[in-house]
């Protein structure tokens, strides 16, 4: 066996880095958790499986913006519990980086609807800046939802309107954002949006 | 006698035996830690996490189930967070188990609805989950839900202790499901239907096939009793309700090995309602058997009983009571004044080897050599026998299993050569005997060890018997059936004509009780006084109908030498009478009364006779095969019930 061939085992520490690639906490902590449950995770105390899988459920929710406050009550619980109950130190260490997480200050608003690290989809819109955008429809073809709009500028013809994005159709892949070479798509908060959206 | 450690549990002072856990120590002091993973006897895995306790001193909570007791601790099971922690496990359980205590079958035994009451949590603060696992119900025996599963592991680990290794984990955390080997039916698994899960389960997850709408758990009437089905006398609690019973569990806690019961032991009650049941006395009209009074039958017997006298033949099997055994020997005796009378004992023991053998304590044994037994929870041949055995050598007991005479001769050799005190009587029998590695091993094993025992077929017992002259080990013949120890100590032993004699020659009147293995008897009057219409019954003139053993209460003398109380469970079928009760009404009917037991059987047991060399022979004419004479003792049995279902399935599969 090769050593490209072999297979390798996901330590707690390949979890934390996956985690911390995100910038928002709670997507910190939801991919801490679903890291943690896919491989690392063995499964032999109550208080760590059944609580991590929780977790996980709770913390989808506080990511897709469906969240109150109960549910980061029972995170925290979780946290707590699995601190003190769990077994070995794979499970207190994911329970310490859930309370640590819960903490963080951005975490809060996903409970009132925002995302201040513009990370979490359900709380944060694409947009295409009309005055930025040259249609030159590389955003187009990134697109994979349909969900941008617009044609894309011939030479020498007139009357062309910017790209848009249908906001119903976006499912906040972030292709676009990385094609295009104006910089004329911007990620901003749903408050943002709020008052741009007419 | 083992050092003791002093602690204190909740405030409670108690004192235990060096090596006990928390758990066991602290229901010693009487104060319950809640575990829902903890089987008493086996290494604790710490998995539920519900017997966490503070320990002064401690850096933080500690699993009692997998902890030791130390000298001078001192033990907290209820502070604040202790108990925050146990209603936290409790809770995310219960948003994965239906809550459907309402109609559930385990309502009243369940560990998880016990403890949800004690922390009063009526529903769980947490996201519900429904898996919707298919349920497995395609045998008559064992019921798995796998929704109503905790993921404890009691069951895996039942299973795999006793060596028949059937569930085991598939998955990882809550996505897991205890399963066979490739997710197959339990039938096409290695399973042996013992329910040895079912009694492990704490909640619904496994249960008796049959029980749904059977009564709730608090209504039936509980009755500890024990098992006549094969040599193993297995302790049993029979729960019956309106007079039938429902279910049997196996007895006892599971800090004994012996805590196994097999299909036949479990599942064989459905006999006592079947068509095969026979619930009033029956007599020959020609050539049809009809159904009559005791009193006519009675006094029918009684008349061909005393016409005949000692020509009169009584063979009997060993599955009856001491009570029916010393009756029945009294009513030959006495009553009917002949001496041909002998039971099926005879075709696998001398009446010394049931006399001799020793009394043992499996769960103390730490050598354990196995003489010529074929036993196997497969074939069903003392099949307890064997979970014991592999759950000790599960624990640490070393085991030896030998088939050969000449072994056991070169064991005793090796004693000897390697420094035993001998006897001049015994050094002539081994003058002539090699040892091998393999024996110096075992007798090495034997001489280190602090309570090595001998399980040997009753045609070596002679023979094994000799190694416990030069070794401190108990040597016990392990019977084929449940009271052979009882009823030759009670008396009923051969007397003028031997079993196979009376079998296979030609009888005046024949009168036999129970259903011995015999399919055709040459007899001019035959009395057959059985629960059940077998085979020899239907030939029968008179056919007395008998009590089943759970239908019946008394003592036997179980094969390791101790006196177990059987009990009624259930009211006899119809008309039928225990056995000891129909030889009083014939001895009555013959104008003569019972005399007592002249044998008690407890003092018999106590006697302590002294072991004499016996040459290395095995006692030849006791060549029974165990698994047929199994079949045909309990044959009625297995026919009218579900077993043979489980028959007819192993043969399916075996022709595969």
């Amino acid at each position: 066996m090769t050593e490209d061939n072999k297979e390798k085992i996901m330590t707690m520490k390949d979890v934390q880095a996956k985690a911390e690639e995100k910038k928002c906490a709670a997507q910190q902590a939801l991919v801490f958790v679903e890291e943690f449950l896919s491989e690392p995770m063995c499964g032999r105390c109550f208080p760590c499986s059944f609580g991590c899988y929780e977790a996980n459920i709770r913390l989808k929710k506080i990511v897709a913006g469906n969240a109150s406050d109960e549910d980061v009550e029972r995170l925290r619980r979780i946290g707590t519990n699995m601190l003190e109950a769990s077994m070995c130190k794979k499970g207190k260490d994911t329970a310490a980086f859930i309370l640590d997480k819960i903490a963080a200050e951005d975490f809060a608003g996903h409970i009132s609807g925002e995302c201040s690290k513009r990370e979490c989809g359900s709380f944060s819109s694409y947009l295409i800046i009309p005055e930025k955008c040259t249609i030159c429809g590389l955003c187009l073809d990134a697109c994979k939802d349909h969900a941008i709009t617009g044609e894309k500028r011939k030479p020498y013809l007139s009357g062309y309107q910017p790209m848009e994005i249908a906001q119903k159709r976006c499912t906040k892949c972030g292709e676009c954002i990385k094609v295009c070479p104006d910089a004329a798509i911007v990620l901003i908060t749903s408050k943002e949006m709020a008052g741009t959206v007419k | 006698m083992s050092k003791t450690v002093d602690l204190t549990i909740d405030g409670k002072k108690v004192t235990v035996n060096e090596g006990v856990t928390i758990v066991d120590a602290a229901e010693k002091a009487g104060v319950h830690i809640p575990n829902l993973c903890y089987l008493k006897g086996m290494k604790g895995i710490g998995a539920c996490r519900m017997c966490l306790v503070e320990v002064e001193g401690g850096r933080g909570p500690i699993t009692a189930c997998t902890s030791k007791v130390k000298e001078g601790m001192n033990i907290t099971t209820d502070s604040e967070k202790v108990l925050e922690m146990r209603n936290f496990v409790l809770d995310l359980i219960l948003s994965m188990h239906p809550l459907d205590c309402m109609t559930c079958t385990k309502a009243g035994v369940c560990n998880l609805q016990k403890y949800a009451y004690d922390n009063g949590i009526k529903e769980s603060s947490f996201t519900r989950k429904d898996f919707g696992y298919p349920i497995d119900s395609a045998n008559p025996f064992i019921k798995r839900d796998p929704d109503y599963c905790i993921l404890c592991g009691k069951c895996v680990r039942a299973c795999k202790e006793q060596g028949t290794n059937v569930l085991d984990f598939m998955g990882r955390g809550v996505g897991s499901k205890v399963v066979t080997a490739q997710d197959k039916p339990l039938q096409e698994s290695d399973c042996t239907f013992c329910g040895s899960c079912i009694d492990a389960c704490p909640v619904n997850s496994l249960l008796e096939a049959d029980r749904w709408r059977k009564g709730r758990e608090w209504e039936y009437v509980k009755t500890a009793s024990t098992c006549l089905s094969c040599g193993n006398g297995c302790s049993i609690v029979v729960s019956s309700k309106d007079d039938s019973v429902v279910k049997i569990n196996s007895a006892g806690d599971y800090g004994t090995v012996e805590k196994y019961i097999c299909a036949q032991g479990r599942f064989g009650f459905d006999a006592l309602t079947s068509d095969l049941r026979i619930n009033a006395p029956m007599k020959r009209v020609g050539k049809k058997l009809e159904e009559t009074t005791w009193e006519d039958a009675l006094s029918i017997v009684a008349e061909h009983l005393k016409k005949s006298g000692k020509n009169a033949s009584i063979i009997s099997t060993a599955n009856i009571l001491n009570e029916d055994a010393s009756a029945l020997a009294s009513l030959a005796s006495s009553a009917i004044k002949t001496k041909n009378i002998d039971t099926t004992v005879s075709l696998y023991s001398g009446d010394e080897a049931m006399n001799l053998s020793a009394s043992a304590d499996l769960d103390s044994a730490d050598v354990i050599v196995v003489a010529g037994l074929a036993t196997s929870q497969y074939t069903r041949v003392l099949p307890a026998l064997d979970a014991a055995i592999q759950k000790r050598v599960a624990r640490g007991a070393k085991l030896v299993v030998i088939d050969d005479v000449k072994a056991l001769a070169s064991i005793a050799k090796s004693l000897v050569t390697k420094g035993a005190k001998s006897t001049k009587e015994l050094d002539a029998a081994l003058a002539k005997v090699k040892t091998s590695d393999e024996s110096d091993a075992t007798a090495d094993m034997i001489a280190a060890a602090a309570s090595p025992v001998i399980f040997c077929s009753p045609s070596l017992f002679g023979a094994a018997n000799n190694l416990s002259l030069v070794s401190n080990v108990s040597v016990v013949a392990v019977p084929y059936e449940a009271n052979a120890r009882g009823v030759v100590l009670s008396g009923l032993t051969a007397g003028a004509k031997s079993y196979s004699d009376i079998a296979s020659g030609k009888n005046d009147v024949l009168y036999v009780v129970g259903e011995p293995p015999i399919k055709k008897a040459d007899a001019k009057f035959l009395i057959v006084q059985t629960p059940y219409l077998s085979d020899l019954a239907k030939q029968a003139d008179v056919i007395l109908p008998a009590a089943s053993y759970l239908e019946s209460s008394g003592t036997i003398v179980n094969y390791l030498g101790k006196v177990k109380k059987v009990a009624k469970a259930a009211s006899p079928a119809g008309d039928a009478k225990q056995h000891k009760d129909i030889f009083a009404d014939i001895a009555k009917a013959m104008k003569a009364t019972l005399k007592d037991a002249k044998v008690d059987v407890k003092k018999s047991l106590k006697t302590k006779a002294k072991v004499k060399v016996n040459a290395f022979e095995k006692v030849k004419g006791l060549d029974v095969n165990p698994v047929d004479l199994n079949d045909k003792i309990n044959k009625s049995v297995i026919n009218s019930s579900r077993l043979l279902w489980l028959k007819e399935t192993e043969m399916a599969l075996a022709s595969k």
